[in-house]
């Protein structure tokens, strides 16, 4: 009998062998491959002027040395703009090699082929590249002012420009009783996943084929990209993607100009050719994200109800546009969360400036979103002296109004519908879960022995589960086992096993029996990517139509063979039997026997499916002309659009009197993902998440100063959270089914970062009586805020100080 | 596609046109030339090892000599082959008076390399290209000043490191010419060398060649 597997918290299959070191990542492929490296710019802008290897010849071991002058055709052009969009008015990407200029440190200028990594190390440190340095452009301010362009031939570094509008924000914000200000500002942080980008390629010049490993969150995307570049059909291009040690986001972006330039050194060269990241260079020249500037101007009633809301916001996109305008557009669209805006503008800037990249890193756009909004909720909070939980009370969507059409269009081009969510409940499960109504009591105890603690919390709606669609393929061997196929990558989450579990349920099989390949394009050519959350949401559905589609198969050929109706059949155990009389019935590996009608025989089983095996309807062919042999199933699944998951965080923090240090104390997460294949899987989810949402709140930056040099692109200047400083979480779950899904689930890999820095800010501006509207803050940032407003010069949150004159919270009243 | 250089020479141009032609000469300043042999008139058959990076082999290439105009100027075209690829150049060399007992040696170079050596990267192909002329120019300067070979051998690099000194005197035909490696000069009764301007074919083929696979910059 197999127990229901949908739902249980069992422990990830895959771990037995990622635990015990026998995961199989990129590095630990391609032995005896050349290595690669890469020459880089030192400079954040510049243009160049000679590259010299002469000094490089000596070193024993070079194989070769490749600049933008060796590349021709497609290879020669920029990189693909990824995610075209109507609001992009110049989109630039970079070259596989630069061309004539580079932008930002670390760009890729030549890249060195060698015998090993270290001779092609000593190689990279021997050519001589002349630089001609042009005027770096750092940061939102700078690269508004456009005193310097990043790009020769625009006059400004606006890349994209959109505006969303629902309603006459301005009037209503103009004809609103109360309205507020608040210019806020959030920096940038990094997926920094443990392993690194990588690419190992090798060429097959018999069969001319190109079978490509990369460390990448699409395994299709990478083909088509690299099939394109290298002028191969598709046909000729197999990716294959390992064990992947964390992508987050990063490994979204394809085709790296590493991802090119391996395999098309491994088809020149005829010779496998691999290159693995290192740490610098993934600060350098991977992908940040999250710097945006933001002006919210909000008009709003005395019970805090939003009338209007009018948002400005300036992204920084780094130097180039290869995955168009998605991160600020989930922000504009995100900002929303579970509240209804009244009328509602927002425009963004997304900005050319000479750093790294931003493309999405976990929670893409949202966490700045759901910054802006919760600010801006906890800002009207103290504006009428309400509490912070009842403001958002009253903005809260209904349940009895889903699905709620916000009027926007979402990341994937489609209409931001709310498919379901019950917001009302989840903030109730969050206050009790937090004591918020005892945290008064609690503050004044803390007071009285001389500490200082705040509370905060902060709301979000999340779209998952994007389109357009993702394919699973179900097979049952003669032996009874289940190899189940989808073609999106895992980077860790657990994949292998909640798709077992989805399968079991379907097919009536132990979860033993199942094994899962991901990311494989030989085993299922048609996929998208690991992105936005969608991983269970597109693959398990894919994967449970599949089942369904090779069950009513299977039942259909084992009722011919047992002279049952396929309708008085059941699967249970990986035996297929008649309801009722469990002992007739045969077992799943004999119908995927007689799935397949034989000639030959193979071994004692098959002899059952051969032509003289059995009895035989002379009436019809052996395969039927709308079936096939074999038992499997494929089939996709594709959403009319994105589903929407919420939560809510809670946080008290303690904030050190003399030292300024910023403690954890409590992190409640309320959570609702749709029905949770894996519990287990999501609280590691959501614990991973809260991880890195405290890192962007409280530690990581990116150091860039004026010149556009990263000051601490290593971990020992990178200030990442370890396990110390991570909180406990504690976790309430909502279940809320989507109905756009066979399953009812909603995404859930990205949910545990968005609110982070939204809720610490509110949490240490709860403890502390000034408003916070840069994140993220660190000990001596908030030593220094407090010299402020010691002096006057930031004004105190009102209802926190009744006493003190003419405030003004957190901007100016207009 | 076009490739320029020019090298200056401490000698008139009768005398440099004489070193350049000189097969005894010739046969010891190409870097890495191992033999030069006359197939036919104006046609030369040379056996040069050299190689690029880790890529490196021996290469047997011909050489036919036009548009003699001494002592002004004279086009080779090369071929050659060998393990590591393919090399085709024209090249166009011209000597001018400088008038103060010195010549300025002008080249136009038009090659194509193929192969495995055709892969390792114009940049590549580009500094060994430079170091062969280099030692060509430095050996020829040499040789126009004292005649006797340059002492001084180059440092060990990609394009020249597999040609021992060697220090036997064999060579018992008048159309064979040793290179430094193999052989001592022999006699070679003033027969113009085209075949040997060879090995200065490839270095200055690997310049052209390492420029024509950009297509696009350079010319």
């Amino acid at each position: 009998m197999t127990g229901k597997m949908f739902g249980a918290p069992i422990p990830r299959t895959e771990d037995e062998r990622l635990v015990a070191g026998r995961g199989r990542y990129l590095d630990d492929l391609g032995a005896g491959a050349y290595a690669a490296a890469f020459v880089r710019s030192p400079h954040a802008h510049a243009r160049i002027l000679d590259i010299d290897v002469g000094d490089a010849l000596d070193v024993d071991g070079l194989v070769a040395v490749y600049t933008h002058d060796d590349l021709r055709g497609p290879m020669a052009e920029p990189l693909p703009l990824l995610i075209p969009h109507p609001a992009i008015r110049d989109g630039r990407t970079p070259h596989a090699l630069a061309a004539e200029y580079v932008h930002h440190v670390g760009e890729p200028v030549a890249m060195v082929v060698a015998r090993d990594r270290y001779v092609a190390e000593d190689i990279v440190e021997r050519v001589r590249v002349d630089y001609e340095v042009l005027p770096a452009v750092v940061g939102v301010a700078a690269a508004r002012r456009a005193d310097h362009v990043v790009h020769p031939g625009m006059s400004d570094n606006v890349a994209a420009r959109l505006l969303q509008e629902v309603g006459d924000a301005p009037a209503a914000i103009a004809a609103a009783p109360h309205t507020l200000e608040l210019d806020l500002e959030i920096e940038r942080s990094a997926s920094t996943p443990m392993e690194g980008r990588g690419v190992y390629a090798r060429w097959d010049a018999a069969d001319a084929m190109l079978r490509m490993y990369s460390s990448t969150q699409t395994a299709s995307g990478v083909r088509a990209a690299v099939a394109a570049k290298l002028e191969l059909q598709l046909g000729q291009v197999e990716v294959v993607v390992p064990d992947v040690g964390g992508g987050f986001g990063v490994k979204i972006v394809h085709p790296w100009p590493e991802e090119v330039m391996v395999p098309w050194a491994a088809r020149l060269l005829g010779h496998d050719v691999k290159w693995t990241e290192d740490r610098r260079e993934h600060f350098v020249a991977a992908a940040h994200e999250r710097e945006q500037l933001q002006r919210v101007r909000v008009g709003f009633d005395d019970e805090g109800r939003l009338l209007g809301l009018d948002v400005r916001i300036w992204h920084d996109n780094g130097a180039y546009l290869p995955y168009g305008v998605i991160v600020p557009l989930v922000t504009s669209t995100q900002l929303l969360g579970p509240y209804r805006p009244g009328a509602y503008r927002v425009e963004f800037d997304s900005l050319y400036t000479t750093t790294v990249i931003v493309t999405p890193y976990r929670g893409a756009g949202r966490p700045q979103g759901v910054f802006a909004m919760e600010r801006t909720m906890d800002a009207i909070a103290a504006r009428l002296g309400l509490d912070r939980a009842r403001v958002r009370s009253v903005n809260l969507i209904q349940p009895d109004e889903m699905p709620y059409d916000q009027g926007l269009v979402f990341q994937d081009g489609r209409p931001l519908i709310y498919d379901s969510g019950d917001y009302p409940a989840a903030l109730a499960a969050l206050l009790d879960l937090v004591g918020w109504d005892d945290f008064p009591a609690q503050r004044e105890r803390a007071r009285a022995e001389g500490r200082r603690i705040g509370i905060g919390l902060a709301c979000y709606v999340e779209g998952t589960g994007p389109g357009p669609y993702e394919g699973g393929h179900v097979q049952v061997e003669t032996s009874g086992r289940v190899r189940v196929a989808t073609g999106l990558t895992s980077q860790g989450q657990g994949h292998q096993t909640i798709l077992a579990q989805i399968v079991a349920d379907e097919l009536g099989v132990p979860i033993s029996d199942i094994s899962v390949t991901t990311g494989d394009t030989r085993r299922m050519p048609y996929s998208v990517g690991t992105y936005a959350s969608r991983g269970a949401v597109m693959s398990g559905s894919a994967v449970a139509l599949a089942a369904r589609r090779l069950r009513d198969k299977a039942l259909r050929i084992a009722g011919d063979a047992l002279e049952a109706d396929p309708d008085d059949l059941e699967i249970v155990g990986g035996r297929v039997r008649v309801k009722g009389s469990p002992a007739s019935g045969m077992d799943l590996g004999t119908v995927a026997v007689l799935a397949n009608p034989l000639r030959y025989a193979f071994d004692e089983a098959s002899r059952a499916a051969t032509q003289f095996g059995g009895p035989a309807d002379f009436d019809r062919p052996p395969v039927a002309p709308d079936d096939a042999p074999g038992l499997e199933g494929t089939d996709f699944y594709s959403p009319l659009r994105c589903t929407f998951a919420s939560g809510m965080h809670a946080a008290i923090v303690e904030t050190d009197p003399e030292t300024a240090e910023i403690r954890i104390l409590r992190y409640c997460v309320v959570h609702d993902c749709g029905r949770l294949v894996n519990p287990l899987i999501v609280e590691g989810q959501i614990h991973g998440g809260v991880a890195q949402g405290v890192a962007g709140a409280l530690y990581e930056r990116m150091a860039y100063d004026s010149d556009g040099q990263l000051l601490n692109a290593s971990f020992m200047d990178f200030l990442m959270p370890y396990a110390s400083e991570v909180p406990a979480v504690e976790i309430d779950h909502l279940e809320t089914p989507s109905p756009l899904n066979p399953l009812g689930i909603k995404g859930a890999g990205e949910a545990g970062v968005i609110p982070g820095a939204a809720v610490l800010a509110a949490a240490v501006e709860d403890a502390e009586g000034f408003p916070i509207t840069r994140m993220p803050i660190s000990p001596s940032e908030l030593f220094h805020l407090r010299r402020r407003f010691a002096s006057g010069e930031i004004p105190p949150l009102r209802a926190r100080r009744p006493a003190a004159p003419a405030p003004r919270p957190s901007g100016q009243e207009s | 596609m076009k490739v320029t250089g020019t090298a200056t020479l401490n000698a008139p141009p009768a005398k440099v046109w004489a070193a350049l032609l000189d097969p005894e000469v010739l046969a010891r300043i190409i870097p890495g030339c191992e033999r030069l042999e006359r197939t036919g008139a104006d046609r030369y058959r040379g056996t040069v090892t050299a190689g690029v990076a880790s890529i490196k082999g021996t290469f047997v290439g011909d050489v036919e000599l036009t548009d003699l105009d001494p002592p002004a100027g004279l086009v080779l075209r090369a071929s050659g082959a060998g393990a590591p690829g393919t090399v085709r150049a024209d090249v166009a060399v011209r000597l001018a008076d400088l008038g103060d007992g010195r010549t300025e040696l002008g080249y136009d170079a038009d090659a194509v390399v193929g192969g495995m050596v055709g892969g390792v990267g114009q940049r590549v192909l580009v500094g060994v290209a430079r170091r062969m002329a280099q030692e060509f120019f430095d050996r020829l300067g040499s040789e126009l000043a004292g005649g006797a070979p340059a002492a001084a051998e180059p440092r060990p690099q990609a394009g020249a490191a597999a040609h021992p000194e060697g220090a036997a005197a064999v060579s018992g035909r008048p159309d064979a010419f040793p290179g430094r490696a193999p052989a001592a000069p022999a006699g070679g009764a003033g027969e113009f060398v085209r075949g040997a301007v060879f090995g200065a074919v490839v270095a200055l083929a690997g310049v052209a060649a390492g420029v024509l696979a950009g297509r696009r910059r350079c010319g």
